[in-house]
């Protein structure tokens, strides 16, 4: 029988051969290379649905497919290419390839439609970047997981940057590159530290680090640490070295300036960036490696302490945008805020499944957005729309159903994996003060993300038209309609896939996701994790007044009122047939809002501080870097222009250095050799 | 029979006066046979020790270098030829042009 898991390659290599083709292709293709990327990840899809078939019932494949290094002398260290397939990875390559296919159809709308040129460079650029994600999702080891992770960035960086004639989608593009970068080179020290440490970079077996690391704490493992660091204390700098490429990829705080300025390409791209690829990556790769985390609670706490502090500080600054992307983009920093919480507070099932349903309404609301853009000539300024909700109510229903979800309103997908990140940080959080506090956090970004996402509806769609332009929208075509209509049902029912509370309460068991990511290989479970957390992280649950139900619904009211009651102020300030902005009555926190917290003044500010260090630096590479590699090529260059004068021409000078020479050899000989 | 230094003294005194011709010749053509005159003071060792030692490798290899010393002769002169006919002249101190 013909198993999937032959065909794991195949998913990774058709993405990237719609690259090579619309590459190569260039302008002769059919739609410029879109049907050769959308026949690509179609076909990914397929073979991406068929793992994830087979991975049930607790099949993990492990396969190495090349290797590119190994060890000499008694090290036995090996760089090698594999694929780890377990539900973790299947789950997700689901759910990239699926968003990208999307992607690739909206795109006929957002870009063949609209008459761009240079096509076959925008869809080989998504192809590369699908393939890049695919290969991420599938490795086996840190150090693939790298590389991957570095051509997603790359790709980040040649779609951002697309339209490149202008003015500020180059330097946007520019900025996502450096700042992700800025995160990577602690990721790289992490990658070499752990290479250093265990020998290893697999993610699973009992030869992984994670195990390998167990056993150090256990004590019954002797591995390297630099100095007479203590072992502990050295797996949480590797921790946090790694979670700096983590949090610039997820852009979280502080490195989460390059996200809304990302919003300088194009529609779709933004819509596969934010849902499924680049800032996915991220929070993936921490669940990836959750059982090294696990075993570091100092670390833990961070993850959960940043991701609820980025939460609450992203949901802020997105209620005084006006334009559509932003607010979106604003959300993404948010809800990747909650999924970072989830993992710092050891719910690894809630963060992803939170990044399972955040991909879909996400990805739903960007191309939902781009429809607008579309109906609205390219005009992104909410403040220009209105009444749209009569002209183009495909794209209404699907934009609200996705903004539903957004806010976390029962029962859409992203009221199930909000509550119960909620839950997991507040039963953890009572017994621990910083789990607690994250879990402040994010509860208090609640009703922020219901208020902006509703404001964001009710401009765009409510009211009356404020333009001539919301009043004659452009008619939108199948291939926009189409990709919308998917993800709108998704957001609706992707979040029935886990719904602990109902299950909790009814006994009805509802926990499907739970117990896809229980199964699986022995360590990469849920089960084993908490196991873990329990017993290294000192993670215990806690309840309110004795009772899990009290506290379960506690949890959940909480959680559902706050964002009802976001809704309702929403509402009641913008649901008006014509809304003026309220964004006066903030006071002087108004214009903090508006430069989000003043956070590029400040990374500019601290580069213009540290431009002298870098100068040194430049300087002594100039200096003395360089100054070695020129000194040694100018006295080759010197000696050669001196030497080259003896050659004269005349062959009489030649015969005469030819008898000098020979005389002199006989004379050395004769001394040295005793003939004399 | 002669002994091997009459041999070794004779062809040193040949090698010696070819080795004086280029150094102080500009004639293209002395110079020339110059180079022969010191082909030739090689040869003769050659054949001196082969008769010296008994063996005849020394011989044939002789024969072979006589064989190729004219084949060199026709080379030589070819490069004269040319040689007068880019400068007008044979003097061998006029041709630098084949430098830096």
């Amino acid at each position: 029988m013909v198993s999937a898991f032959s065909y794991v390659p195949a998913i990774v290599l058709l993405p990237f051969i719609s690259f090579l083709v619309a590459l190569f292709g260039r302008e002769n293709l059919p739609k410029k290379g879109a049907y050769g990327g959308i026949a690509a990840t179609a076909g990914s899809l397929l073979l991406s649905i068929w793992v994830f078939f087979s991975v049930r019932g607790g099949t993990v494949h492990e396969e190495t497919y090349y290797t590119w290094a190994t060890g000499v002398g008694d090290q036995a260290w090996e760089l090698t290419f594999g694929a780890l397939i377990d539900p973790l990875s299947s789950l997700m390559l689901v759910i990239v390839t699926l968003i990208a296919l999307l992607v690739h159809v909206f795109s006929l709308g957002y870009m063949n439609d609209e008459g761009e040129t240079d096509l076959p460079r925008y869809y080989a650029g998504l192809g590369l970047f699908t393939a890049s994600m695919l290969g991420f999702v599938i490795a086996d080891n840190l150090l693939m997981a790298f590389i991957f992770f570095e051509l997603v960035g790359l790709c980040s960086f040649l779609l951002i940057g697309f339209w490149y004639r202008r003015d500020s989608p180059p330097s946007a593009a520019k900025k996502a590159f450096l700042v992700t970068r800025f995160g990577d080179y602690f990721f790289l020290i992490g990658v070499v530290a752990v290479f250093t440490t265990f020998g290893t970079a697999a993610f699973a077996g009992p030869e992984s680090f994670p195990a390998l690391a167990e056993q150090a704490l256990n004590g019954t493992v002797d591995v390297w640490t630099p100095g007479d660091l203590g072992v502990e204390t050295w797996f949480t700098i590797i921790g946090l070295l790694i979670l700096g490429g983590v949090i610039g990829k997820s852009a979280q705080f502080p490195l989460h300036t390059w996200l809304p300025d990302a919003m300088q390409g194009p529609t779709p791209v933004s819509a596969l960036i934010h849902a499924a690829t680049m800032v996915a990556a991220g929070v993936y790769l921490v669940a990836r490696m959750y059982g090294f985390y696990v075993l570091t609670p100092t670390t833990m706490a961070i993850i959960a302490l940043v991701g609820g502090f980025t939460a609450l500080f992203a949901a802020t600054m997105g209620v005084v945008k006006k334009e559509i992307k932003q607010v979106l983009a604003y959300s993404t920093i948010s809800q990747y805020g909650y999924m970072m919480l989830a993992l710092g507070a050891g719910s690894y099932v809630a963060a992803t499944f939170h990044l399972m349903t955040h991909a879909f309404f996400k990805a739903l609301l960007f191309l939902g957005a781009g429809a607008v853009i579309i109906a609205m000539h390219h005009n992104e300024n909410m403040w220009d729309m209105g009444g749209l909700k009569n002209k183009m109510p495909v794209t209404y229903l699907t934009f609200l159903a996705g903004s539903l979800a957004l806010a976390g309103i029962a029962p859409f997908s992203g009221f199930w994996s909000k509550d119960e990140i909620l839950y997991e940080a507040f039963i953890y959080g009572l017994n621990d003060p910083i789990l607690l506090t994250g879990w402040i956090f994010g509860l208090l970004a609640v009703p922020v993300t219901a208020f902006y996402t509703f404001r964001m509806v009710f401009l765009t769609f409510h009211g009356n038209p404020r333009t001539e332009t919301a009043r004659n929208p452009e008619p939108l075509g199948w291939n926009v309609k189409g990709p919308l209509s998917v993800l709108g049902v998704l957001a609706v029912v992707a979040g029935f896939v886990n719904m602990v509370p109902v299950q909790k309460l009814t006994g009805v068991e509802l926990d499907y996701l739970t117990q896809w990511l229980d199964s699986g290989a022995e360590g990469l479970t849920y089960s084993g994790y908490n196991a873990l957390l329990a017993e290294y992280a000192g993670y215990e649950a806690g309840v309110v007044a004795g009772s899990e139900t009290t506290t379960l619904l506690i949890a959940a009211g909480l959680g559902l009122g706050l964002a009802v009651v976001g809704v309702l102020v929403a509402l009641s300030l913008y649901n008006v047939d014509e809304p003026v902005e309220h964004t006066d009555k903030l006071g002087g926190a108004k214009d903090v809002l508006y430069n989000n917290y003043y956070q590029d003044e400040f990374q500019v500010w601290l580069s213009a501080r540290t431009q002298d260090v870098a100068g040194v630096a430049d300087t002594f590479d100039q200096g003395v870097v360089d100054g070695v590699v020129n000194g040694v090529s100018s006295v080759s260059l010197v000696g050669g222009d001196r030497i080259r004068r003896i050659q004269t021409g005349i062959v009489g000078n030649y015969a005469l250095l030819l008898t000098l020479g020979l005389t002199a050899l006989l004379v050395v000989f004769a001394l040295l050799g005793g003939w004399i | 029979m002669v002994p091997l230094e009459y041999y070794l003294v004779l062809s040193s005194a040949i090698f010696c006066i070819g080795l004086f011709g280029i150094l102080t010749r500009r004639n293209a053509l002395y110079f020339l046979m110059s180079v022969e005159l010191m082909m030739n003071a090689a040869i003769l060792n050659l054949v001196a020790f082969s008769l010296h030692w008994g063996n005849l490798t020394g011989q044939t290899f002789a024969l072979f270098a006589i064989a190729l010393a004219a084949a060199e002769v026709a080379v030589g002169i070819g490069i004269i030829l040319a040689l007068y006919r880019n400068f007008g002249d044979i003097d061998v101190m006029d041709a630098t042009t084949m430098r830096w």
